[in-house]
């Protein structure tokens, strides 16, 4: 049996030196990233926006139509009323429950 | 060689160190101790005047199938600044500018501003659609700026503004809600500025926890109301229907779910336009219904028949001897014609609608258990999530002359909003027990959860005998009263009583021609599924509200039968000749 003594080929000074280094670079690539994010953010922000935009004029209209539904007179509109109203019983299979 | 070799790699790798710390300490700087002002520089690169762009949640209808419809939302688009300092042709500018804004600005205003050189940046033009905002852009007039915008946008415009509400400046410098659901929800509408510029580092050197937790995320949310909007719309135009025809002061109604309390639509007459607000009269911005008390008349005796029947002082068998008017504490007091009755029983103090019916009611109650009712009906307020609730006056329930309660059980002489009144007649249309009014059913939380607000506090104050021995006696007047019995549907039973009530001269006293005009109907009866509360106030040349508001009533009424397809409840097959 022999003493092999293993040295490793760096010193400590050096492993933590290259250590920091790389977190350096990871650092600025993490910048990078959140740099790309924040732009993105902000893009689809504004996309979203210009959507709920465009679906407020879409309601808009929807809620103008129906306006002008109610406001109707259909008697003018050159319909007649109904002579007579018949009501749907209780027992009616018809009857909606 | 080696060594060399090492030295020349700590060197670089000291460099490298050297270089990754400046960064840092220069990213600390930029992104801490300047953040704001680099936030801000960055904002005036996408909007106008040093601020984020304009930002809030939004408020939505829900429509009979639970789809939402908004009724307050953000609109984006552009606004136009000019820097007079860099402006080359003011009239080349302006010439662009009403080309693409017809009368946005006059052109002598517009040159005016452009001359004022000690300045920088001069908004001139707002709310620019996109495409015109972009077609301004491409031009690149030199001392022209055409920057993002984004505003508060009602999309229904008039319908159900009032509750709804705006949002402006007040006190401070920025907007938020200022009247109805606006300013009530403020806290969970107004979104902070920073959204767009979170940062994970810089929440990494301030705050951890808010980067896993967010405070604002749990606060912060979208409001979803209980209003229909075709029901709104039904409402709205049914009411300027009648406020037009008899040039009334004001008309309103409320349809509320009586079992719930959650209010279908709301309206009153006038109103408006919620996306133009200028010249408007600043009147109209309140709510009426909620802000605003009246004495309602007639409508009030099922309350006071409610509360004989629960105290057990009567029983719907019991009569009194009408004799058409009584002298009380001096003051006399008569039927609405005057004219006596007889020996009558007390369904027909509802379907007569008899003053001195409800007043007999009331003198047998006695002035303590009356008071009693009555302070538990309306001397709280109903809770109702909007802004500025009214206080019912009451007070001649605090004196010890009889009149006042007299004249009060049929509705006069003591004052309610038209909410706390939908809230106190609701009782009989939920088995004598009232619910909390409101508009709002759910908060949409930015974190996607949508919260159901409680509303199920519930105040008992009729027995479910009383309520149902009542709700015979106003089925019984549409059936057999109301335009003369043809308003009967044979297959649905509706529940109704008129109120008509002189209105008071400011001097203590009432006109003698002047008259406030109320409604109040559930159906079905005995299992009701909407109550609707309506008034005309001063209309002109009719007296009675059955001739003002029952036709209003029974539009909605068969209106929304057809909409909610409300199955029938009674009755077999007819057919009815209109």
């Amino acid at each position: 049996m022999s003493n092999v003594i293993h040295r490793f080929p760096y010193s400590l000074t050096s492993l933590s030196i290259g250590l920091v280094a790389v977190l350096a670079v990871a650092y600025i690539g993490l910048i990078a990233v959140v740099m790309s994010y924040a732009a993105l953010t902000i893009e689809f922000s504004q996309s979203v926006r210009n959507d709920e935009t465009a679906v407020a004029a879409l309601e808009s209209h929807y809620l103008a139509s129906m306006t002008q539904i109610t406001k109707t007179d259909y008697v003018t509109a050159g319909y007649t009323t109904p002579n007579t109203k018949v009501f749907v019983p209780a027992k009616s299979v018809t009857a909606l429950r | 060689m080696r060594a060399q070799f090492r030295s020349r790699i700590r060197l670089i790798l000291t460099f490298v160190v050297l270089a990754a710390l400046l960064i840092l300490g220069r990213l600390y700087f930029i992104q801490i101790v300047e953040g704001d002002r680099y936030s801000q520089k960055a904002d005036r690169q996408f909007a106008s005047g040093g601020s984020g762009l304009f930002d809030r949640g939004s408020i939505y209808f829900t429509r009979k199938d639970g789809t939402s419809i908004s009724a307050a939302t953000l609109s984006t688009g552009f606004l136009v600044a000019i820097n007079p300092q860099t402006i080359t042709d003011p009239e080349v500018a302006y010439a662009a500018i009403n080309s693409i804004a017809p009368d946005a600005i006059t052109h002598d205003a517009f040159l005016i501003l452009a001359a004022k050189k000690s300045q920088v940046y001069i908004e001139v033009v707002h709310r620019l659609s996109d495409e015109n905002g972009k077609a301004l852009a491409a031009k690149s007039i030199p001392g022209v700026q055409v920057l993002r915008e984004r505003w508060r946008y009602y999309p229904g415009g008039l319908l159900a503004a009032q509750s709804i509400g705006i949002v402006s400046y007040g006190s401070g410098d920025s907007l938020s809600g200022q009247t109805g659901l606006e300013a009530t929800y403020d806290d969970m509408l107004m979104r902070s500025g920073d959204a767009l510029y979170k940062n994970f580092f810089a929440e990494l050197f301030s705050n951890v926890g808010n980067l896993l937790v967010s405070a604002k995320d749990a606060r912060e949310g979208d409001i979803v109301t209980t209003i229909e909007p075709e029901v709104q719309t039904r409402l709205e135009h049914d009411l300027a229907k009648v406020n037009q025809r008899y040039s009334s002061r004001e008309s309103g109604g409320i349809i509320m779910d009586p079992k719930t309390g959650a209010i279908i639509a709301i309206a009153t007459y006038p109103t408006y336009d919620a996306n133009n607000l200028q010249d408007i009269d600043a009147m109209l911005l309140g709510n009426p219904l909620v802000e605003h008390v009246h004495e309602f008349g007639s409508i009030m005796k099922p309350l006071t028949m409610a509360s004989g029947l629960d105290a057990g002082v009567i029983t719907p068998e019991t009569t009194y001897n009408d004799t058409g008017c009584i002298t009380v504490n001096t003051k006399q007091i008569c039927n609405w014609d005057l004219k006596p009755r007889g020996v009558v029983p007390m369904k027909q103090i509802i379907v007569q609608s008899l003053n001195l019916g409800a007043a007999w009611i009331a003198t047998e109650l006695g002035q303590d258990k009356f008071r009693e009712y009555f302070t538990k009906l309306f001397d709280q307020k109903t809770g109702i999530d909007l802004p500025s609730e009214g206080r019912s006056l009451i007070g001649n329930l605090s004196k010890p002359q009889q009149i006042g309660y007299d004249t009060a059980s049929y509705g006069q002489g003591i004052a309610e909003t038209p909410v706390q009144m939908i809230r106190a007649l609701g009782a009989i249309a939920n088995g004598g027990s009232m619910v909390q009014p409101h508009l709002v059913r759910a908060i949409r939380l930015n974190t996607g959860i949508e919260r159901t607000l409680d509303w199920s506090q519930t105040t008992p104050v009729f027995s479910p005998t009383a309520v149902r021995e009542t709700t015979e006696m106003m089925t019984a007047l549409v059936d057999e009263k109301l335009e003369g019995g043809k308003a009967k549907i044979p297959t649905m039973s509706v529940a109704a009583k008129t109120g008509t009530a002189q209105l008071t001269n400011g001097r203590g006293g009432y006109y003698t021609d002047r008259f406030f005009h109320s409604f109040v109907g559930f159906f079905p009866s005995y299992n009701p599924r909407f109550i609707i509360l309506l008034y005309t106030d001063y209309p002109k040349h009719v007296e009675y509200a059955s001739e003002t508001l029952d036709s209003t009533f029974l539009d909605l009424v068969h209106f929304l039968i057809d909409y909610y397809a409300v199955p029938p409840d009674r009755g077999v097959a007819s057919t009815t000749a209109i």
